[in-house]
């Protein structure tokens, strides 16, 4: 490993925590609704440069909750924060029809991937408040969800901006958490 | 707390080398008496024993005239432990990884800045690092005045998610988000600079009536 540098003085101390990624394409809502899992309010975001992470205590497991930027070009750096993560978050703007495709194969890619083979798969088809936004079924459908094979994995549907469809999704999580997945 | 008295009781020459460096009782009055209540009269050279007991347990038992920020209000000590005795640190698991370090003491100063850079080295298995200010006592142990932590695998996983860091421009890199659950005074944002990843953090400190802590961070990856 290596060393931490600090200007005042500190000691080192354990306890673990679910690490959860909030992945999707940029412009999903993935910050509002990283901003309303920890405060339950919306506040506007800025896409993100890198990262946010926050924890977040909810029915009784510390969620460390890491919200990946999701422009084209950071989106290689996904592959970094992959190690030791239980849970993802995958976030679809589902009035966005025309790039559900790209979607889709982000979303495949994912789960090929060997580091993430033991993570629960927790979907939200968010934007359901915009006009012309496609049900959750449509998404599994447009998603190819049929073809998850040997994972646990459920898709709801969100409103960020209203509130509405997260903490659904939490419980899932927390659940199936609880229970041994991941 | 133990209190001597310049007329009664024998000082060792110890004792007066000691309350001559802290600045004698000009110094020391001007924290123990910074905050006297406006006509409160102190106990005259004539005054009854009991008055001066009251007046001294005030004054330094029950820190009733110190700036009310300096004033100590939570005494459980339970998980902190003394600035070096080994035997106070708990008897976890995590104990051979634990390691410790410390900034010089800052006298006669309300407002202490450091500018110190300490070094810690990061096992494997990492868990949050555990800040707690002391204020020095010179006869009794040291009064704990606050407690923070930090989480340091924003920091460290995101070094090491970047790599190699010298071959990247500076960036701001990510963000740890202030919430009810951490000591965050605002949102933490670490940067990559000139090849190095370093993070500024405003802490609230905890078990305290008031007080911050401002550091940086920086994460040295060592060869493989």
């Amino acid at each position: 490993m290596g060393i931490v540098f600090t200007r005042l003085f500190s000691s080192l101390f354990g306890n673990r925590e679910a690490r959860i990624l909030v992945l999707g394409l940029d412009n999903a809502g993935k910050t509002t609704i990283l901003y309303r899992m920890q405060m339950g309010e919306v506040v506007s975001t800025i896409p993100t440069i890198g990262f946010n992470v926050e924890t977040v205590q909810y029915n009784n497991i510390k969620f460390q909750v890491w919200d990946l930027g999701g422009q084209t070009s950071i989106r290689p750096y996904w592959r970094c924060y992959f190690p030791n993560t239980q849970a993802i978050i995958y976030v679809v703007d589902s009035s966005d029809t025309d790039r559900l495709v790209i979607a889709k194969d982000e979303f495949h890619a994912i789960l090929e991937e060997e580091e993430l083979k033991g993570a629960v798969v927790l979907l939200f088809a968010n934007k359901q408040d915009l006009p012309g936004a496609l049900d959750d079924a449509s998404v599994t459908e447009a998603l190819e969800l049929h073809k998850i094979k040997s994972r646990q994995w459920a898709i709801f549907k969100t409103s960020a901006i209203k509130g509405e469809g997260i903490f659904e999704g939490l419980d899932w999580l927390s659940n199936t958490l609880k229970s041994g997945g991941g | 707390m133990g209190v001597l008295s310049v007329s009664l009781d024998k000082w060792s020459d110890e004792e007066i080398d000691s309350m001559i460096e802290v600045g004698g009782n000009n110094a020391a009055n001007a924290v123990y008496e910074a905050f006297l209540p406006e006509g409160y009269s102190k106990p005259s050279p004539d005054a009854g024993n009991e008055e001066r007991v009251k007046f001294i347990r005030s004054k330094y038992e029950l820190q009733e005239f110190l700036k009310p920020g300096l004033r100590i209000l939570s005494t459980n000590s339970g998980k902190t432990f003394q600035s070096d005795s080994k035997e106070a640190l708990d008897g976890s698991n995590s104990l051979s990884h634990r390691n410790k370090v410390q900034t010089t003491v800052k006298k006669s100063d309300l407002n202490p800045v450091w500018n110190e850079e300490l070094m810690l080295s990061v096992p494997d298995e990492y868990g949050s690092v555990k800040l707690s200010v002391y204020d020095e006592d010179t006869f009794s142990a040291h009064d704990i005045m606050g407690e923070a932590e930090i989480d340091i695998q924003p920091l460290i996983t995101s070094a090491m998610a970047l790599g190699d860091v010298e071959s990247f421009e500076s960036m701001q890199i990510g963000k740890w988000l202030k919430s009810d659950d951490n000591a965050l005074r605002n949102d933490s944002i670490i940067n990559l600079v000139d090849g190095k990843v370093k993070q500024d953090v405003l802490l609230k400190l905890q078990n305290v009536e008031c007080g911050e802590l401002e550091l940086e961070l920086e994460w040295i990856p060592l060869d493989p």
